[in-house]
Protein backbone atom coordinates (compact mmCIF):
# COMPACT_ATOMS: atom_id res chain seq x y z
CA UNK A 1 0.00 0.00 0.00
CA UNK A 2 1.69 3.22 -1.10
CA UNK A 3 2.63 5.60 1.65
CA UNK A 4 1.63 3.34 4.55
CA UNK A 5 4.62 1.78 6.20
CA UNK A 6 3.57 -0.90 8.62
CA UNK A 7 7.04 -1.19 10.08
CA UNK A 8 9.48 1.68 9.70
CA UNK A 9 13.23 1.24 9.42
CA UNK A 10 13.67 2.27 13.05
CA UNK A 11 11.27 -0.48 14.04
CA UNK A 12 8.19 1.63 14.80
CA UNK A 13 4.69 0.73 13.70
CA UNK A 14 1.86 3.00 12.57
CA UNK A 15 0.80 3.86 16.08
CA UNK A 16 4.35 4.24 17.39
CA UNK A 17 4.64 0.82 19.01
CA UNK A 18 7.54 -1.53 18.64
CA UNK A 19 7.07 -4.87 16.94
CA UNK A 20 6.44 -6.92 20.09
CA UNK A 21 4.61 -4.25 22.05
CA UNK A 22 0.98 -4.82 23.06
CA UNK A 23 -1.67 -2.12 23.13
CA UNK A 24 -2.76 -0.64 26.43
CA UNK A 25 -5.09 -3.09 28.17
CA UNK A 26 -7.67 -1.88 30.63
CA UNK A 27 -10.44 -4.01 32.06
CA UNK A 28 -13.16 -4.03 34.70
CA UNK A 29 -15.07 -6.98 36.09
CA UNK A 30 -18.57 -7.11 37.49
CA UNK A 31 -19.93 -4.19 35.49
CA UNK A 32 -23.50 -5.58 35.48
CA UNK A 33 -25.24 -6.86 38.58
CA UNK A 34 -28.10 -8.55 36.72
CA UNK A 35 -25.91 -11.03 34.89
CA UNK A 36 -24.04 -13.84 36.63
CA UNK A 37 -20.74 -12.51 35.34
CA UNK A 38 -19.68 -9.55 33.24
CA UNK A 39 -16.54 -7.72 32.14
CA UNK A 40 -15.56 -4.74 30.05
CA UNK A 41 -12.21 -4.76 28.31
CA UNK A 42 -10.34 -2.23 26.19
CA UNK A 43 -7.29 -3.12 24.18
CA UNK A 44 -6.06 0.05 22.54
CA UNK A 45 -9.10 1.37 20.72
CA UNK A 46 -10.96 -1.93 20.56
CA UNK A 47 -13.63 -2.10 23.25
CA UNK A 48 -15.65 -5.19 24.13
CA UNK A 49 -18.29 -6.08 26.66
CA UNK A 50 -18.79 -9.70 27.74
CA UNK A 51 -21.69 -11.09 29.76
CA UNK A 52 -22.10 -14.61 31.13
CA UNK A 53 -25.28 -16.31 32.29
CA UNK A 54 -25.34 -19.70 33.88
CA UNK A 55 -25.07 -22.51 34.42
CA UNK A 56 -28.83 -22.88 34.08
CA UNK A 57 -31.30 -25.31 32.63
CA UNK A 58 -31.10 -25.88 28.91
CA UNK A 59 -33.33 -23.45 27.03
CA UNK A 60 -34.47 -23.63 23.48
CA UNK A 61 -33.96 -27.03 21.89
CA UNK A 62 -33.88 -29.60 24.69
CA UNK A 63 -32.46 -32.19 22.34
CA UNK A 64 -29.08 -30.48 22.47
CA UNK A 65 -28.55 -31.29 26.17
CA UNK A 66 -25.43 -33.29 26.88
CA UNK A 67 -25.85 -35.84 29.63
CA UNK A 68 -22.33 -35.52 31.00
CA UNK A 69 -21.40 -31.86 30.55
CA UNK A 70 -22.69 -28.35 30.05
CA UNK A 71 -23.36 -26.82 26.65
CA UNK A 72 -21.60 -23.51 26.05
CA UNK A 73 -23.61 -21.12 23.95
CA UNK A 74 -21.67 -18.14 22.59
CA UNK A 75 -22.95 -15.17 20.71
CA UNK A 76 -20.68 -12.58 19.15
CA UNK A 77 -22.10 -9.33 17.82
CA UNK A 78 -20.84 -5.90 16.89
CA UNK A 79 -22.59 -2.68 17.72
CA UNK A 80 -23.77 -0.78 14.66
CA UNK A 81 -21.60 2.15 15.70
CA UNK A 82 -18.47 0.07 16.22
CA UNK A 83 -16.95 0.47 12.78
CA UNK A 84 -16.03 3.45 10.64
CA UNK A 85 -19.19 3.06 8.58
CA UNK A 86 -22.43 2.18 10.34
CA UNK A 87 -22.88 -1.56 10.26
CA UNK A 88 -26.01 -2.60 8.46
CA UNK A 89 -26.35 -6.10 9.88
CA UNK A 90 -24.88 -6.60 13.36
CA UNK A 91 -26.15 -10.14 13.97
CA UNK A 92 -26.45 -13.25 11.92
CA UNK A 93 -23.92 -12.51 9.24
CA UNK A 94 -21.31 -15.07 8.31
CA UNK A 95 -18.46 -13.47 10.22
CA UNK A 96 -20.44 -13.20 13.47
CA UNK A 97 -21.53 -16.82 13.24
CA UNK A 98 -17.98 -17.94 12.60
CA UNK A 99 -16.66 -15.88 15.51
CA UNK A 100 -19.36 -17.29 17.79
CA UNK A 101 -18.32 -20.79 16.83
CA UNK A 102 -14.64 -20.02 17.50
CA UNK A 103 -15.47 -18.57 20.89
CA UNK A 104 -17.49 -21.66 21.73
CA UNK A 105 -14.62 -23.96 20.80
CA UNK A 106 -12.17 -21.86 22.79
CA UNK A 107 -14.21 -21.89 25.96
CA UNK A 108 -15.14 -25.53 25.72
CA UNK A 109 -11.43 -26.22 26.08
CA UNK A 110 -11.01 -24.12 29.21
CA UNK A 111 -14.27 -24.27 31.18
CA UNK A 112 -14.75 -27.38 33.30
CA UNK A 113 -18.07 -28.30 31.75
CA UNK A 114 -18.17 -31.81 33.18
CA UNK A 115 -19.13 -30.33 36.57
CA UNK A 116 -22.49 -29.14 35.19
CA UNK A 117 -24.21 -31.93 33.28
CA UNK A 118 -27.40 -31.18 31.39
CA UNK A 119 -27.12 -27.42 31.74
CA UNK A 120 -26.17 -24.45 29.61
CA UNK A 121 -23.69 -21.61 29.99
CA UNK A 122 -24.32 -18.51 27.85
CA UNK A 123 -21.50 -16.17 26.86
CA UNK A 124 -22.48 -13.02 25.01
CA UNK A 125 -19.84 -10.64 23.70
CA UNK A 126 -20.46 -7.32 22.04
CA UNK A 127 -17.84 -5.19 20.34
CA UNK A 128 -18.49 -1.54 21.10
CA UNK A 129 -15.60 -0.18 19.10
CA UNK A 130 -13.66 -2.20 16.57
CA UNK A 131 -10.02 -1.41 15.87
CA UNK A 132 -8.50 -4.76 15.03
CA UNK A 133 -8.00 -7.97 17.00
CA UNK A 134 -11.74 -8.43 17.56
CA UNK A 135 -11.51 -12.13 18.30
CA UNK A 136 -8.67 -11.70 20.81
CA UNK A 137 -10.37 -8.89 22.68
CA UNK A 138 -13.57 -10.96 22.85
CA UNK A 139 -11.75 -13.96 24.29
CA UNK A 140 -9.99 -11.83 26.92
CA UNK A 141 -13.21 -10.08 27.92
CA UNK A 142 -15.11 -13.37 28.06
CA UNK A 143 -12.41 -14.94 30.27
CA UNK A 144 -12.85 -12.18 32.83
CA UNK A 145 -16.63 -12.51 32.65
CA UNK A 146 -16.50 -16.28 33.21
CA UNK A 147 -14.18 -15.78 36.21
CA UNK A 148 -16.57 -13.13 37.53
CA UNK A 149 -19.47 -15.59 37.22
CA UNK A 150 -17.60 -18.11 39.37
CA UNK A 151 -17.62 -20.84 36.72
CA UNK A 152 -14.58 -23.08 37.24
CA UNK A 153 -11.92 -22.90 34.54
CA UNK A 154 -8.66 -24.76 34.11
CA UNK A 155 -6.72 -21.58 33.49
CA UNK A 156 -7.15 -18.13 31.98
CA UNK A 157 -7.71 -18.00 28.23
CA UNK A 158 -5.64 -15.23 26.70
CA UNK A 159 -5.70 -14.39 23.03
CA UNK A 160 -3.69 -12.22 20.72
CA UNK A 161 -3.58 -11.50 17.02
CA UNK A 162 -0.14 -11.41 15.46
CA UNK A 163 1.02 -10.61 11.95
CA UNK A 164 4.11 -11.04 9.85
CA UNK A 165 5.71 -8.10 8.06
CA UNK A 166 9.26 -7.82 6.69
CA UNK A 167 10.43 -11.01 8.40
CA UNK A 168 9.26 -9.59 11.75
CA UNK A 169 6.29 -10.76 13.76
CA UNK A 170 4.05 -7.91 14.96
CA UNK A 171 2.08 -8.50 18.14
CA UNK A 172 -1.48 -7.23 18.71
CA UNK A 173 -2.53 -5.90 15.33
CA UNK A 174 -4.72 -2.88 14.91
CA UNK A 175 -7.28 -2.38 12.13
CA UNK A 176 -4.95 -0.59 9.72
CA UNK A 177 -2.38 -3.36 10.04
CA UNK A 178 -4.93 -6.14 9.64
CA UNK A 179 -6.22 -4.63 6.43
CA UNK A 180 -2.80 -3.61 5.20
CA UNK A 181 -2.06 -6.99 3.73
CA UNK A 182 -0.44 -8.53 6.79
CA UNK A 183 -0.72 -12.30 7.26
CA UNK A 184 -2.52 -12.36 10.59
CA UNK A 185 -2.85 -15.26 12.98
CA UNK A 186 -5.09 -15.34 16.04
CA UNK A 187 -4.06 -17.55 18.93
CA UNK A 188 -5.92 -18.37 22.14
CA UNK A 189 -3.67 -19.79 24.83
CA UNK A 190 -3.98 -21.26 28.32
CA UNK A 191 -0.84 -19.49 29.58
CA UNK A 192 0.25 -21.59 32.51
CA UNK A 193 0.36 -24.88 30.72
CA UNK A 194 1.23 -23.35 27.36
CA UNK A 195 -1.71 -25.15 25.78
CA UNK A 196 -3.24 -23.71 22.64
CA UNK A 197 -7.04 -23.53 22.77
CA UNK A 198 -7.55 -22.16 19.28
CA UNK A 199 -5.35 -21.11 16.41
CA UNK A 200 -6.90 -19.37 13.47
CA UNK A 201 -5.37 -18.04 10.30
CA UNK A 202 -6.71 -17.45 6.84
CA UNK A 203 -3.89 -15.68 5.08
CA UNK A 204 -0.90 -16.89 3.16
CA UNK A 205 2.31 -17.53 5.06
CA UNK A 206 5.44 -19.48 4.23
CA UNK A 207 5.74 -22.51 6.49
CA UNK A 208 9.23 -21.50 7.62
CA UNK A 209 7.79 -18.45 9.31
CA UNK A 210 4.99 -20.31 11.11
CA UNK A 211 7.18 -21.39 14.03
CA UNK A 212 8.39 -17.85 14.79
CA UNK A 213 4.89 -16.45 14.42
CA UNK A 214 3.39 -18.92 16.87
CA UNK A 215 6.22 -18.25 19.32
CA UNK A 216 5.58 -14.52 19.10
CA UNK A 217 1.87 -15.10 19.61
CA UNK A 218 2.49 -17.22 22.70
CA UNK A 219 4.76 -14.57 24.21
CA UNK A 220 2.17 -11.88 23.53
CA UNK A 221 -0.57 -14.02 25.12
CA UNK A 222 1.53 -14.52 28.23
CA UNK A 223 1.92 -10.74 28.42
CA UNK A 224 -1.86 -10.37 28.20
CA UNK A 225 -2.33 -12.98 30.93
CA UNK A 226 -0.18 -10.94 33.32
CA UNK A 227 -2.43 -7.92 32.87
CA UNK A 228 -5.61 -9.97 33.24
CA UNK A 229 -4.19 -11.57 36.38
CA UNK A 230 -3.66 -8.09 37.88
CA UNK A 231 -7.23 -7.13 37.08
CA UNK A 232 -8.67 -10.28 38.68
CA UNK A 233 -6.60 -9.98 41.84
CA UNK A 234 -7.52 -6.32 42.23
CA UNK A 235 -11.19 -7.13 41.78
CA UNK A 236 -10.94 -9.83 44.45
CA UNK A 237 -9.24 -7.40 46.84
CA UNK A 238 -11.94 -4.80 46.29
CA UNK A 239 -14.70 -7.35 46.77
CA UNK A 240 -13.15 -8.62 49.99
CA UNK A 241 -12.83 -5.09 51.36
CA UNK A 242 -16.55 -4.52 50.73
CA UNK A 243 -17.60 -7.74 52.46
CA UNK A 244 -15.31 -6.90 55.35
CA UNK A 245 -13.07 -9.93 55.28
CA UNK B 1 -8.77 -15.36 61.21
CA UNK B 2 -5.41 -15.35 59.50
CA UNK B 3 -5.49 -13.57 56.12
CA UNK B 4 -6.54 -16.06 53.48
CA UNK B 5 -4.61 -16.38 50.28
CA UNK B 6 -6.11 -15.09 47.04
CA UNK B 7 -5.94 -17.33 44.04
CA UNK B 8 -6.98 -17.25 40.40
CA UNK B 9 -7.83 -20.03 37.95
CA UNK B 10 -4.72 -21.97 37.02
CA UNK B 11 -2.75 -21.24 40.21
CA UNK B 12 -0.81 -24.23 41.46
CA UNK B 13 -1.85 -24.66 45.09
CA UNK B 14 0.02 -27.70 46.32
CA UNK B 15 0.99 -31.24 45.50
CA UNK B 16 -1.57 -34.04 45.61
CA UNK B 17 0.44 -35.69 48.36
CA UNK B 18 -0.05 -32.78 50.77
CA UNK B 19 -3.79 -32.26 50.49
CA UNK B 20 -7.00 -33.82 49.24
CA UNK B 21 -8.77 -31.78 46.53
CA UNK B 22 -12.11 -30.24 47.57
CA UNK B 23 -14.40 -27.92 45.61
CA UNK B 24 -13.12 -25.23 43.25
CA UNK B 25 -9.90 -27.10 42.48
CA UNK B 26 -8.76 -29.73 40.03
CA UNK B 27 -6.03 -32.33 39.85
CA UNK B 28 -3.50 -32.48 37.07
CA UNK B 29 -0.22 -34.39 36.84
CA UNK B 30 -0.11 -34.91 40.60
CA UNK B 31 -0.62 -31.25 41.51
CA UNK B 32 -3.70 -29.41 42.72
CA UNK B 33 -4.64 -26.28 40.77
CA UNK B 34 -7.32 -23.71 41.47
CA UNK B 35 -10.25 -23.42 39.07
CA UNK B 36 -11.96 -20.39 40.63
CA UNK B 37 -10.94 -16.85 41.58
CA UNK B 38 -11.30 -16.70 45.34
CA UNK B 39 -9.72 -17.66 48.65
CA UNK B 40 -7.86 -20.83 49.46
CA UNK B 41 -9.33 -22.75 52.38
CA UNK B 42 -7.50 -25.58 54.08
CA UNK B 43 -9.59 -27.68 56.43
CA UNK B 44 -8.46 -30.52 58.62
CA UNK B 45 -11.19 -33.12 58.42
CA UNK B 46 -9.63 -35.40 61.00
CA UNK B 47 -8.07 -37.73 58.45
CA UNK B 48 -4.38 -37.60 57.71
CA UNK B 49 -4.53 -35.04 54.90
CA UNK B 50 -6.27 -31.63 55.00
CA UNK B 51 -8.90 -30.83 52.38
CA UNK B 52 -8.05 -27.86 50.18
CA UNK B 53 -10.78 -25.89 48.41
CA UNK B 54 -11.34 -22.48 46.88
CA UNK B 55 -14.32 -20.41 47.97
CA UNK B 56 -15.88 -17.21 46.67
CA UNK B 57 -17.91 -14.64 48.62
CA UNK B 58 -20.92 -15.07 46.38
CA UNK B 59 -22.05 -18.66 46.05
CA UNK B 60 -21.95 -20.03 42.56
CA UNK B 61 -25.02 -21.55 41.01
CA UNK B 62 -25.74 -24.90 42.55
CA UNK B 63 -27.12 -27.70 40.43
CA UNK B 64 -29.40 -30.38 41.83
CA UNK B 65 -27.33 -33.49 42.31
CA UNK B 66 -28.42 -37.11 42.76
CA UNK B 67 -29.46 -37.66 46.36
CA UNK B 68 -30.03 -33.99 47.16
CA UNK B 69 -33.20 -32.90 48.92
CA UNK B 70 -34.92 -30.22 46.87
CA UNK B 71 -37.90 -27.96 47.42
CA UNK B 72 -40.16 -27.69 44.41
CA UNK B 73 -43.50 -26.35 43.30
CA UNK B 74 -45.97 -28.53 41.43
CA UNK B 75 -46.89 -27.05 38.06
CA UNK B 76 -49.08 -29.71 36.50
CA UNK B 77 -50.39 -33.17 37.26
CA UNK B 78 -51.24 -36.09 35.07
CA UNK B 79 -52.41 -39.63 35.92
CA UNK B 80 -48.87 -40.87 35.30
CA UNK B 81 -46.65 -38.15 36.80
CA UNK B 82 -46.48 -34.67 38.25
CA UNK B 83 -44.34 -31.94 36.78
CA UNK B 84 -42.56 -29.58 39.16
CA UNK B 85 -40.25 -26.58 39.15
CA UNK B 86 -37.25 -27.03 41.42
CA UNK B 87 -36.81 -23.85 43.47
CA UNK B 88 -34.31 -24.67 46.26
CA UNK B 89 -31.54 -27.20 46.52
CA UNK B 90 -31.14 -27.92 50.23
CA UNK B 91 -31.41 -24.45 51.67
CA UNK B 92 -29.85 -22.58 48.73
CA UNK B 93 -32.32 -20.81 46.43
CA UNK B 94 -31.70 -21.30 42.74
CA UNK B 95 -31.49 -18.24 40.53
CA UNK B 96 -33.22 -20.08 37.75
CA UNK B 97 -35.84 -22.81 37.93
CA UNK B 98 -35.04 -26.34 36.89
CA UNK B 99 -37.78 -28.68 35.79
CA UNK B 100 -38.43 -32.02 37.47
CA UNK B 101 -40.83 -34.93 37.25
CA UNK B 102 -42.30 -37.07 40.02
CA UNK B 103 -43.55 -40.30 38.53
CA UNK B 104 -46.61 -42.08 39.89
CA UNK B 105 -44.54 -44.99 41.18
CA UNK B 106 -42.14 -42.68 43.03
CA UNK B 107 -44.77 -40.89 45.11
CA UNK B 108 -45.00 -43.51 47.85
CA UNK B 109 -42.88 -46.38 49.06
CA UNK B 110 -45.81 -48.76 49.60
CA UNK B 111 -48.78 -49.66 47.33
CA UNK B 112 -47.15 -47.95 44.40
CA UNK B 113 -49.72 -49.15 41.86
CA UNK B 114 -52.67 -47.78 43.83
CA UNK B 115 -51.35 -44.21 43.85
CA UNK B 116 -53.52 -41.50 42.34
CA UNK B 117 -51.55 -38.32 41.61
CA UNK B 118 -54.74 -36.28 42.05
CA UNK B 119 -54.88 -37.45 45.64
CA UNK B 120 -51.18 -36.87 46.26
CA UNK B 121 -50.39 -33.47 44.76
CA UNK B 122 -52.20 -30.52 43.27
CA UNK B 123 -50.77 -27.69 41.17
CA UNK B 124 -49.33 -24.97 43.40
CA UNK B 125 -48.24 -27.29 46.23
CA UNK B 126 -44.77 -26.93 47.67
CA UNK B 127 -43.15 -30.35 47.88
CA UNK B 128 -39.96 -31.67 49.45
CA UNK B 129 -38.44 -34.33 47.21
CA UNK B 130 -35.20 -36.15 46.60
CA UNK B 131 -33.39 -36.31 43.26
CA UNK B 132 -33.02 -39.89 42.06
CA UNK B 133 -31.70 -39.27 38.59
CA UNK B 134 -30.59 -36.49 36.28
CA UNK B 135 -32.78 -38.03 33.61
CA UNK B 136 -31.88 -38.92 30.06
CA UNK B 137 -31.79 -36.67 27.02
CA UNK B 138 -35.50 -36.04 26.76
CA UNK B 139 -36.65 -36.00 30.34
CA UNK B 140 -36.14 -33.67 33.28
CA UNK B 141 -34.74 -34.40 36.71
CA UNK B 142 -36.49 -37.42 38.24
CA UNK B 143 -37.59 -36.90 41.83
CA UNK B 144 -39.09 -39.10 44.48
CA UNK B 145 -41.23 -38.48 47.56
CA UNK B 146 -41.20 -42.10 48.69
CA UNK B 147 -40.05 -41.38 52.23
CA UNK B 148 -41.80 -40.23 55.38
CA UNK B 149 -40.04 -36.88 55.48
CA UNK B 150 -40.73 -36.11 51.84
CA UNK B 151 -43.96 -34.90 50.29
CA UNK B 152 -46.24 -31.88 50.44
CA UNK B 153 -45.25 -29.24 53.00
CA UNK B 154 -47.40 -26.29 51.98
CA UNK B 155 -50.72 -26.61 50.18
CA UNK B 156 -53.68 -24.37 49.68
CA UNK B 157 -57.24 -25.66 49.86
CA UNK B 158 -59.86 -25.03 47.23
CA UNK B 159 -61.14 -22.21 49.43
CA UNK B 160 -57.71 -20.57 49.24
CA UNK B 161 -56.50 -21.02 52.79
CA UNK B 162 -53.26 -22.73 53.78
CA UNK B 163 -54.08 -26.24 54.98
CA UNK B 164 -52.95 -28.00 58.12
CA UNK B 165 -51.67 -31.60 57.91
CA UNK B 166 -53.67 -34.10 59.92
CA UNK B 167 -52.18 -37.39 58.77
CA UNK B 168 -49.73 -38.69 56.21
CA UNK B 169 -52.42 -38.63 53.53
CA UNK B 170 -54.80 -35.85 54.50
CA UNK B 171 -54.75 -32.11 55.08
CA UNK B 172 -57.55 -29.98 56.47
CA UNK B 173 -58.56 -26.45 55.56
CA UNK B 174 -58.89 -24.22 58.66
CA UNK B 175 -61.70 -22.16 57.16
CA UNK B 176 -64.06 -24.74 55.69
CA UNK B 177 -62.84 -27.75 57.73
CA UNK B 178 -62.92 -29.85 54.60
CA UNK B 179 -60.28 -32.54 54.24
CA UNK B 180 -58.24 -33.00 51.12
CA UNK B 181 -55.95 -35.82 50.11
CA UNK B 182 -52.24 -35.14 49.76
CA UNK B 183 -49.06 -37.13 50.29
CA UNK B 184 -47.95 -35.16 53.34
CA UNK B 185 -44.36 -34.87 54.56
CA UNK B 186 -43.81 -35.75 58.18
CA UNK B 187 -42.89 -32.59 60.03
CA UNK B 188 -39.49 -32.77 61.69
CA UNK B 189 -39.83 -32.59 65.49
CA UNK B 190 -37.60 -29.49 65.71
CA UNK B 191 -39.96 -27.52 63.50
CA UNK B 192 -43.06 -28.21 65.56
CA UNK B 193 -44.04 -25.24 67.67
CA UNK B 194 -44.56 -26.10 71.28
Amino acid sequence: MAGLELLSDQGYRLDGRKATELRKLQARMGVFTQADGSAYLEQGNTKALAVVYGPHEMRGSRSRTLHDRAVINCQYSMATFSTAERKRRPHGDRKSTEMSLHLKQTFEAAVMTQLYPRSQIDIYVKILQSDGGNYSVCVNAATLAVIDAGIPMRDYVCACTVGFVDETPLADLCYAEENGGVSSLALALLPRGGQIALLQMDARLHQDHLETLIEAAMTACKGVSKVLDEVVRQHLQEASVLTGE
Amino acid sequence: MSPMKLCVPGDKLCSAEDCIPGTGVYLRHGYIYSSLAGYVLRKNEGEELPVISVVRETETQLLPDVGAIVTCKVTSINPRFAKVHILYVGSTPLKDRFRGTIRKEDVRATEKDKVETYKSFRPGDIVLAKVISLGDVQSNYLLTTAENELGVVVAHSEAGAQMVPISWCEMQCPLTHSKEFRKVARVQPEYLQA
